[in-house]
């Protein structure tokens, strides 16, 4: 959890991503950013994001981010 | 059958009278008659490229959910194959002939109403079937609704299945309350397109089309093309959109004001917005996480750097994104420049992002402070009015002259068009009818800006008022609107 937060900081500072559940909802984040954690994420955990799982439920918090990361290490 | 018509008026007041008073059960029947009612009142001729669409993506989305992989490329294939055959293949063959002397002749080929905007629906719904967005419809009659419900088959907007459907099949009551609030938004439309844009098309044509003989006006053009494109698009979207709440459906919105935008990027979240996502869901982020671009990312990243290595791909794709948007727009070169020139401005601002940051703090600029909040707007307003140079112009010349003349030989009036020619004898008073409609919309912009609901405002005044606020905006139409009434065709029901 702590790497996906330290990801999410460094690719878009100045938001709570302790607290923070609204990260899409409240266009927090775009689709630049998005794609940004995305190809950190692929690289920082070996794994393999699709288009399908672009969705708000798993991009909204730092925890949905981690539970969707957990999910495709299957 | 235009919006703008005694026709679509009586057809739609027949449409939404029957709804309400039909068995609920058939309620999404009726709205399918209807639909393909007015599709078949655009030409007979058209009717097969609907039909076409609507069966193989309906059977495509069965095979895909019954695990056909290869029905996912055969669908798009068939969809975007027949709207580029139609949209492109006269562009493609006056190119062939250009460059090598050929003298293969064009096609005649008609573009059906409302192509892009089903394709693009069609689509869509087909690829969240394949990512599990959504389950596949097993009702063939209801599919067909979905593509072609009629009020957003012409200009759109965009529907997703996924928001749409069910309420298309919903059963409902009669609700005076809806059906008020959706008149407010359609005459509101009307408003728009009949003050502004059709005032403000005399202009913009007269300066487009005599740049050469008249040159000099083309700020005053562009920015008379910018609120005729947007009261346009927007007040027939308006129009849409109120015809559906009448019918208890919410349709997607397909501007925020436009004009706040802060940048480019903002301008295409706040501006056509059902196509910058479908762009966004269905182009941008399947080609930024392909394996190609993957591959061109780790490459990147070993020549450039993390930061720069992590952001050229998603420049890249951005350009493609907009590199069709601009082939959408039309086939023309133009065009084309049209969206690169979008695509590159948001390709160097997402890939510059960290050094806007730095930059910032270095100048102690604060991201909420208002003259840099007006900067930002002016200087988006000025970006988005070159682009539109290009959207307007018959060719990229064209732009690259008039954008030259516009700063060497400036001028303003209204000479370019005949007195006698406009509905009050008078060279200035479409002008002024024009900008009075710009004031109005700027006012209620700034309300929706700060997050006010004029609609929900004006529905808790007395009768009376509401009856008024009616009445002017329906005065307006006929003492100030350029008539007559049926003759404004919509610039985007040619896509």
């Amino acid at each position: 959890m702590d790497e996906v937060i330290q990801i999410l900081e460094e690719i878009q500072p100045d938001n709570d991503y302790e607290t923070c559940d609204t990260l899409i909802d409240d266009e927090l984040l775009d689709s630049f950013a998005i794609l940004s954690i995305i190809s950190e994420l692929e690289d920082a955990f070996d794994i393999r994001i699709s288009p399908a799982e672009i969705i708000p439920e798993n991009f909204n918090s730092a925890a949905a981010i981690y539970e969707m990361v957990q999910r495709l290490q299957g | 059958m235009s919006f703008v018509s005694i026709e679509f008026m009586v057809f739609t007041a027949v449409c939404a009278a029957g709804y309400y008073m039909i068995p609920k059960k058939y309620q999404w029947v009726w709205l399918l008659v209807f639909s393909y009612v007015y599709y078949l009142a655009a030409g007979p001729s058209y009717l097969f490229f609907i039909l076409f669409a609507t069966t193989v993506t309906y059977l495509g989305g069965l095979w895909v959910e019954a695990g056909a992989r290869w029905a996912v490329p055969a669908v798009l294939l068939a969809d975007f194959g027949m709207l580029a055959f139609i949209k492109y293949t006269n562009f493609i063959l006056g190119n062939i002939n250009g460059l090598f002397g050929t003298n293969i002749r064009e096609m005649k080929l008609l573009l059906p109403l409302g192509i892009s905007f089903y394709t693009f629906q069609a689509t869509g719904y087909l690829l969240d079937v394949h990512w599990k967005r959504c389950k596949a419809e097993r009702n063939p009659f209801r599919f067909a609704l979905f593509l072609a419900f009629f009020p957003q088959i012409m200009q759109g907007p965009i529907g997703r299945y996924s928001r749409l459907a069910d309420q298309l099949y919903a059963e409902r009551e009669f609700d005076m309350a809806r059906i008020e609030r959706g008149l407010y938004r359609i005459v509101w439309g009307f408003f728009k397109k009949i003050v502004i844009a059709d005032n403000a098309v005399l202009y913009v044509d007269a300066i487009f089309d005599n740049y050469n003989t008249m040159p000099g006006y083309g700020i005053m053009g562009i920015l008379l093309y910018g609120a005729q494109l947007y009261a346009d698009f927007s007040g027939g979207i308006d129009i849409v959109i109120g015809i559906a709440e009448m019918l208890g459906i919410t349709l997607d919105e397909n501007f925020t004001q436009p004009f706040f935008a802060t940048s480019i990027t903002d301008f295409w979240h706040r501006w056509h917005i059902t196509l910058g996502t479908w762009m966004k869901d269905y182009l941008f982020y399947p080609v930024t996480l392909s394996r190609w671009m993957g591959k061109f990312g780790k490459w990147c990243r070993t020549k450039f750097g993390k930061n720069i290595g992590r952001a050229l791909p998603i420049c890249l794709a951005n350009i493609i994104v907009f590199l069709v948007v601009g082939i959408w727009h039309g086939p023309a070169w133009h065009n084309i420049f049209y969206g690169l020139y979008n695509g590159v401005i948001i390709g160097i601002s997402g890939l510059l992002a960290k050094n806007y940051r730095d930059w910032k703090k270095k100048f102690g600029i604060e991201k909420d402070s208002r003259p840099f909040y007006c900067f930002q707007v002016i200087r988006t307003f000025i970006l988005v009015n070159i682009s539109w140079y290009l959207d307007r112009a018959g060719s990229t010349h064209q732009a690259l002259i008039m954008l030259r003349d516009s700063i060497t030989k400036f001028r303003i009036g209204v000479d370019m068009i005949d007195a006698s020619s406009t509905w009050a004898g008078s060279a200035y008073a479409p002008l002024i009818a024009a900008l009075f409609g710009c004031l109005v919309v700027l006012i209620h912009s700034i309300l929706r800006e700060r997050k006010i609901d004029t609609r929900s405002l004006l529905m808790k005044k007395p009768i009376v008022i509401r009856c008024l606020v009616l009445f002017l905006l329906l005065m307006s139409l006929v003492v100030i609107g350029n008539k007559p009434l049926s003759q404004g065709g919509f610039i985007y029901a040619n896509f």
